[in-house]
C-alpha cells in the first residue's frame, strides 16, 4: 500500500544574508510525511527547527530546492496550513470562540456554520463551557488548547506545531501530551510537531525525523511503533530514548 | 469578615469624607472670623446659591443646567471630531510609514501648544461664535488622543498580525480584527485625558467670548463682582468633570474587559 505524501521536502536549503554574513541555516533537507501522520522534528536547541517549520508554512522561503504540501508548491503563507505556536498567539481581545472561529470567519463561511465548527473543536480540546471566557481568564495550558482548537477549525492540509508546550510546568505537559495524543487520535490530521523533549517526540510520534545541528539536514528517522497510550518508562520507550539521545548532536 | 469591610468603608468613604468637611470647616471660619470675608461667601452662601440657580436663571436666560448642557453640547462636539480625526491620524501615523515621516515632525511641533494658546488665532479665523470654540476644544483633545493612538499602532504584535494572514485574514481584515482592538485600550487611554482637556478648553473659549456656558457663569460673576456665582461655576466645572472622567472609565470597563482577569 503506498501512501499518500502530504509533505515533500526536496533539496531545502535556506541561507540568512545578513550584514555579519552568510548563515546557511538548512542544508539540503529531505523528508516527506505522509497523510494523517503524525512527525516530530526533534533536534537540539537553535538547529533550525523552527526555521524548518517556517518554510513549511510558508513564512520563509528556501533559497534553494522546493517544498510541496499537498501538491501546492509553497510560496507564503496560506490557511491551508495551520500553526501552533509555543506563545499561544491567541487574539487577547475575543473570547474562546471568536478566537477558534477566526479563520472560518476571515475566509467568509457562514456563521451559523462556522459556530458549529467551532463548538466541535471547542468540545474536542475539552473546553466546553469556556466558550465565552477571554485569554487572560484561562490558564497556560488551557491557552494552548485554544490555540489547537483554532488551528484545526481552519481545517488545513497540516498542522504544525512549535514547540506548543515549551512554556508549560512540567506537569501541565504532560496532561498536554495525553491530550494532544487523544486529540489527535480522534481527529485524524497530518501534524508537524517540533521539540527538543525526547520523551514528548517519543510520546506523540509515529515518526521521529532527527536533526542536525546548524547547519541543519535529516540524520536520522526513527519509526516509533510502541502501542499507544505510551508508558514513559516501558523498557522499549527508554530504550528508544537511549538511542536517540546517543545520536543527537551535542549541543553548546 | 465584617471588621475588615468597616475598614473598607473608612478607607473609600469616611477619611476623604474628612478631608472635605475639613476644607469646609476652615474656609467657614476664614470667612466668618478674618477680613477675608469680604472677598469670599460662606460655602453656605455658595450651597444656597448654588440650588436657586438650578431653577432660576444666570444671567438673561438660562439656568445653571442648561448653561451646563450648553458648554457639554460643546465639549461634545469638538471632542467627537477630535476623536474621529485624532483616531484617524494615529493609526496612519502607527502603521504607515511614509505617513509617519511626513506627518510626525508637523504634529511634534503643534503637540506641546496649549489648548488655549490656539483662542486669538481661532477668533480671527472664525469670528466669536460656535466655529471658534469647537475649532478650539478640537485642539484640546485631538493631540491627546493622537499621541496615545499612535503609541498603541505602533505596539501591535507583529507576530499576531502573522497568525492572522497565516488564518487567511486579507490586510483589511487583519486591520479591522488584529490592529483596532489592540488599539483600543491606548485609544481609550488618550480619549480620557483628551475629554478632560476638552472640558478645560471649553471653559477657556465661554470665558474670552460667549454669552452663555459654565465659563460665562464664571466670567459674567466676576463682571457684576459675585463671589458666590463664580464659586457655584467653579463648583459646577468641578463637578461635571468628574461626571464625564467618571463616563469614560465606565466605557472603557465595557470596551476593555478582555484586558481583566476577574470579569
Amino acid at each position: 500500500m503506498s501512501r499518500k505524501a502530504v509533505i515533500e521536502c526536496k533539496h531545502v536549503s535556506k541561507t540568512f544574508y545578513t550584514l555579519s554574513g552568510d548563515h546557511l541555516v538548512v542544508d539540503d533537507l529531505n523528508f516527506t510525511v505522509y497523510e494523517n501522520e503524525f512527525v516530530v522534528l526533534f533536534g537540539p536547541g537553535q538547529c533550525g527547527k523552527t526555521t524548518v517549520l517556517n518554510l513549511i508554512t510558508g513564512l520563509e522561503l528556501p533559497t534553494k530546492g522546493e517544498i510541496i504540501v499537498a501538491g501546492e508548491k509553497v510560496t507564503g503563507p496560506s490557511p491551508k496550513r495551520g500553526m501552533v505556536y509555543q506563545t499561544t498567539n491567541l487574539f487577547m481581545w475575543y473570547n474562546v470562540m471568536k478566537n477558534v472561529e477566526f479563520g472560518p470567519s476571515v475566509r467568509g463561511i457562514s456563521k451559523k456554520e462556522r459556530r458549529k465548527k467551532a463548538q466541535h473543536y471547542i468540545d474536542l480540546v475539552g473546553l466546553t463551557g469556556f466558550e465565552k471566557h477571554y485569554p487572560v481568564q484561562l490558564s497556560g495550558g488551557m491557552q494552548q488548547r485554544v490555540g489547537i482548537a483554532r488551528a484545526y477549525c481552519n481545517e488545513p492540509d497540516i498542522i504544525c506545531m512549535d514547540e506548543p508546550f515549551g512554556h508549560l510546568d512540567a506537569q501541565t505537559r504532560y496532561l498536554m501530551e495525553k491530550e494532544v495524543e487523544r486529540i489527535s487520535s480522534q481527529e485524524k490530521r497530518t501534524v508537524v510537531f517540533v521539540t527538543n523533549n525526547v520523551e514528548e517526540a517519543i510520546y506523540l510520534a509515529d515518526r521521529i525525523i532527527l536533526l542536525r545541528n546548524l547547519p541543519t539536514s535529516v540524520k536520522k528517522e526513527y519509526t516509533v511503533d510502541l502501542p499507544r497510550p505510551r508508558n514513559y518508562v516501558s523498557p522499549e520507550f527508554l530504550a528508544l530514548r537511549e538511542e536517540i539521545t546517543r545520536d543527537m548532536d551535542p549541543t553548546l | 469578615m465584617k471588621k475588615s469591610s468597616i475598614k473598607q468603608k473608612a478607607g473609600t468613604i469616611l477619611l476623604p469624607a474628612v478631608g472635605f468637611v475639613a476644607i469646609l470647616v476652615i474656609w467657614w471660619l476664614l470667612v466668618s472670623f478674618t477680613r477675608i470675608g469680604l472677598l469670599l461667601p460662606t460655602p453656605l452662601e455658595v450651597l444656597k446659591r448654588f440650588i436657586y440657580f438650578l431653577g432660576n436663571p444666570i444671567g438673561k436666560a438660562f439656568t445653571l443646567p442648561m448653561h451646563l448642557l450648553i458648554s457639554l453640547r460643546r465639549v461634545l462636539t469638538g471632542f467627537c471630531i477630535a476623536s474621529v480625526a485624532g483616531i484617524i491620524v494615529g493609526i496612519s501615523m502607527g502603521r504607515f510609514k511614509p505617513i509617519e515621516a511626513i506627518v510626525r515632525p508637523i504634529f511634534e511641533l503643534v503637540r506641546p501648544i496649549p489648548g488655549v494658546a490656539w483662542i486669538p488665532l481661532a477668533i480671527v479665523w472664525f469670528g466669536i461664535g460656535e466655529t471658534a470654540k469647537t475649532f478650539i476644544i478640537f485642539m484640546g483633545g485631538f493631540v491627546n488622543i493622537v499621541v496615545n493612538t499612535y503609541a498603541g499602532a505602533r505596539h501591535v504584535d507583529e507576530r499576531l498580525m502573522g497568525v492572522a494572514y497565516m488564518l487567511g485574514a486579507s490586510k483589511i481584515q487583519a486591520f479591522f480584527r488584529v490592529v483596532l482592538p489592540s488599539c483600543v485600550p491606548y485609544i481609550f487611554a488618550g480619549m480620557q485625558v483628551g475629554l478632560s482637556t476638552c472640558w478645560m478648553a471649553v471653559l477657556a473659549a465661554e470665558m474670552v467670548s460667549s454669552f452663555e456656558g459654565v465659563g460665562w457663569v464664571i466670567i459674567a460673576g466676576q463682571d457684576i463682582n459675585d463671589m458666590a456665582q463664580i464659586f457655584v461655576g467653579i463648583i459646577a466645572i468641578a463637578v461635571m468633570g468628574l461626571l464625564l472622567a467618571a463616563f469614560m472609565r465606565f466605557m472603557e470597563r465595557i470596551l476593555c474587559r478582555w484586558r481583566e482577569r476577574g470579569a
